[in-house]
C-alpha cells in the first residue's frame, strides 16, 4: 500500500504529450510496415510458390536471412552499416525504421503467403486455365483471392509482432517513437516503473485493438463456407444463451 | 452378347430414374447457344440496357459464330502421351465435326480424361497433332488461352470458385478476360442459369449447392465463353446416384441444341441415347468406334466385350449381394 502510495500517477498525465507523440510515431512506422510487409510477401510469396527462376531463389535467401538473424543486427546495418563507404546511404531514422519493418515483416509474410498459395487446390488453377485465364489472371483470380485468405492468419500474427519490434528498432536509432520517448522520459525523471507500466499498458492496448480490428476483418474476409460454420456457431451460442 | 435389357437399367435403378426425368422435362427443347449469345439484340432489349454496353459487347463477340461447314472441329492426329514410362495415349485418332457428340467409354487409367485435357491444352502431347476448326492448336505460338475460351471443359469434381457466388462464377471470366461489361455479362449469366434451372441460385455460394446443382453451375459457366465444343469429364461420377439425371438432362438438351460434344463417361444409357459416334479406350488405344448401339450391343473386339460384360457382371453380383452374402468380388470396387 505505501509502495503504491508513493507512485506518483499524476507524473504521467502530465506528462502525456511525450506518450503520444510517442504513439504517433509508433503508428505511423508501424502501418507503413504492416503495409509494406504484405505486399512484399504476396509478392514474394507468389514468385516463390510458382517457383519463377531467379526471383524465387533470391527470394529464398533473402528469408533465410532474415529470419536467421536478429533484427537489431539487422537494423543496426541498414541504418549505421550503410551509412559508411562503400554504400554512403545515410537514410533518416524514420525511412530507417520503416524500411526495416518492411523487410522483416515482409520475408515473414513471404513464407505465410507462400504456404497460402501452395495450399489452393490445383484444380481451382485449372478451372482459371480452362476459362482462359492467363497465368497472371488465374492467379490475380484464382490463387491470390483463395490462397491469401488461407494466409490471413498466419500474416496476422506477422503484423502484430512488426508493430512490437518498432519498440526494439526505436531506441536502437533513435527514433522518437513510443518506446523511445517513454525511455528518454524515465533518464531524466527516474521514475521507471510507473513510466514502464503505462507504457505496457499502452502497447497492449494498441496490439488488442489492432488484433481486434484485423480479426473482423479477417471474418468478412473468410471463405464463403468456413464464414457458415462460423456464424452457425455463433447461432449455436445464442440458443445455449 | 446383347445385353439383357432388364440388368441394363438394374445397377441402382440409375438409369430408370434418368429416363423418367425425361418424360417430365421433354416438353422444351433447349437452345442453348442460340438463345444466349452476347451479341444477340432481343436479350440487350430485355434488359434495357444502354445502347454504348450493346455496341461494345457486339465488338468483342467473336466474328466467326459458326464453324466452318465441311472441317471437324476437333481432330486428332495420332497424339502419344506419357507420364514417365507410362504411356496414356499411344497414337490416338480422332475426328468430331460441328454437332456431333462424341462419347468415350473405357475402364479407369486407360487415358479417357488425358484425352480431353490433351484437347483442352491443358496437358501438352507429347508428338501428334491436335487441330480445332482446320487450326492446329499443338503448333508453337498459338495463343493457348484464347483457344482454351472457345473450348469448354466441365471437370468431374466441378471445380466452382469457392469465393465467389453463384453468377460471379459464371461472369468472372467474360469480365476478366473478355472485359465484358458487368451488367451485360449479368445477363447472360443469368440466362444461363435459367437454362440449367438454378436462376434463383444466382446469390448463393457454390458450398450451399447440392452436387448436381454445382454441376449444373459448372456447366453453364463453360458455355459463358462460348465455346464451340464442350468437353465433359466424368461429370457425373462424383455425383450421389440421385443427382445424376439432372446433369444428364442439362447435357442432353445441349446436344439436341447442336453443341458439338466430347463426353468421357460410365453412364452407358446416356451415351446410346445421346452419341453420336462411340470410342472404347483402352490402354491409351483407341480398341473400337462406331455407332453407340452397334458397340455396345454388337462389340467387334474382344476386349470391348470383355469391358461391358463386366460392368453387367458387376451390376448382376451387385444385385446377388443385395439378397446373399457373396464372396469377395474383386471387380466390385471398381467401376
Amino acid at each position: 500500500m505505501r509502495l503504491l502510495a508513493s507512485f506518483e500517477w499524476s507524473f504521467i498525465w502530465e506528462n502525456r504529450g511525450v506518450f503520444l507523440d510517442g504513439l504517433w510515431k509508433t503508428l505511423q512506422v508501424s502501418l507503413i510496415g504492416i503495409a509494406g510487409a504484405l505486399g512484399l510477401g504476396v509478392v514474394l510469396g507468389a514468385a516463390r510458390a510458382h517457383r519463377i527462376p531467379v526471383v524465387s531463389q533470391v527470394a529464398a535467401i533473402y528469408v533465410e536471412v532474415i529470419r536467421n538473424t536478429p533484427i537489431l543486427v539487422q537494423v543496426f546495418f541498414v541504418y549505421f552499416g550503410l551509412s559508411e563507404p562503400p554504400f554512403n546511404i545515410r537514410l533518416p531514422a524514420f525511412t530507417a525504421a520503416w524500411l526495416m519493418l518492411v523487410i522483416w515483416g515482409g520475408a515473414f509474410n513471404t513464407e505465410n503467403f507462400r504456404a497460402g498459395f501452395e495450399a489452393v487446390p490445383g484444380r481451382y488453377r485449372e478451372a482459371g486455365s480452362a476459362l482462359g485465364f492467363s497465368r497472371l489472371a488465374t492467379f490475380l483470380n484464382v490463387t491470390l483471392p483463395i490462397g491469401g485468405r488461407i494466409a490471413i492468419p498466419s500474416s496476422i500474427n506477422t503484423s502484430i509482432s512488426v508493430l512490437k519490434n518498432s519498440a526494439l528498432i526505436g531506441p536502437a536509432i533513435s527514433l522518437p517513437e513510443l518506446t523511445y520517448q517513454a525511455y528518454s522520459l524515465e533518464s531524466v525523471s527516474f521514475r521507471a516503473t510507473e513510466i514502464y507500466f503505462t507504457l505496457a499498458l499502452v502497447y497492449l492496448a494498441v496490439v488488442w485493438a489492432l488484433s481486434v480490428l484485423i480479426r473482423a476483418l479477417e471474418a468478412r474476409l473468410a471463405l464463403p463456407e468456413a464464414r457458415r460454420v462460423r456464424t452457425r456457431r455463433q447461432q449455436r451460442l445464442q440458443e445455449a444463451a | 452378347m446383347a445385353p439383357c435389357p432388364g440388368t441394363r437399367h438394374g445397377l441402382f435403378g440409375r438409369a430408370a430414374k434418368v429416363w423418367r426425368l425425361e418424360a417430365v422435362s421433354r416438353a422444351p427443347i433447349l437452345d442453348f447457344r442460340r438463345a444466349v449469345s452476347f451479341d444477340r439484340p432481343a436479350i440487350h432489349g430485355e434488359a434495357g440496357l444502354p445502347k454504348d454496353t450493346l455496341e461494345t459487347s457486339a465488338a468483342l463477340a467473336p466474328e466467326v459464330r459458326e464453324p466452318t461447314a465441311g472441317v471437324p472441329v476437333v481432330r486428332a492426329d495420332a497424339i502419344r502421351k506419357s507420364f514417365g514410362d507410362n504411356v496414356v495415349l499411344d497414337d490416338v485418332d480422332l475426328t468430331v465435326d460441328a454437332g456431333e457428340v462424341l462419347v468415350v467409354i473405357g475402364p479407369s487409367g486407360s487415358g479417357k480424361s488425358t484425352l480431353l485435357r490433351c484437347i483442352n491444352l491443358l496437358e501438352p502431347v507429347d508428338s501428334g497433332r491436335i487441330f480445332f476448326e482446320g487450326r492446329e492448336i499443338t503448333a508453337s505460338g498459338v495463343k493457348v488461352n484464347q483457344v482454351r475460351q472457345q473450348i469448354g471443359i466441365v471437370f468431374q469434381q466441378f471445380n466452382l470458385f469457392p469465393h465467389l457466388n453463384v453468377i460471379d462464377n459464371l461472369t468472372v471470366a467474360a469480365r476478366r478476360v473478355r472485359k465484358i461489361p458487368r451488367a451485360t455479362a449479368e445477363v447472360r449469366a443469368l440466362e444461363l442459369l435459367r437454362r440449367v434451372g438454378l436462376e434463383e441460385k444466382a446469390r448463393q455460394y457454390p458450398h450451399q449447392l447440392s452436387g448436381g446443382q454445382q454441376q449444373r453451375v459448372a456447366i453453364a459457366r463453360a458455355l459463358m465463353m462460348e465455346p464451340h465444343v464442350m468437353l465433359f469429364d466424368e461429370v457425373t461420377s462424383a455425383l450421389d446416384p440421385e443427382l445424376v439425371g439432372e446433369v444428364l438432362i442439362v447435357m442432353r438438351d445441349l446436344a439436341r441444341s447442336g453443341m458439338t460434344m466430347i463426353i468421357v463417361t460410365h453412364e452407358m444409357q446416356f451415351a446410346r441415347d445421346v452419341g453420336d459416334i462411340l470410342i472404347f479406350i483402352d490402354e491409351g488405344r483407341i480398341v473400337e468406334q462406331g455407332k453407340p448401339v452397334d458397340v455396345l450391343d454388337q462389340p467387334k473386339q474382344e476386349r470391348t466385350r470383355r469391358f461391358l460384360r463386366r460392368s453387367l457382371q458387376l451390376a448382376e453380383s451387385l444385385q446377388e449381394l443385395t439378397v446373399e452374402e457373396v464372396e469377395s468380388d474383386e471387380e466390385g470396387g471398381k467401376e
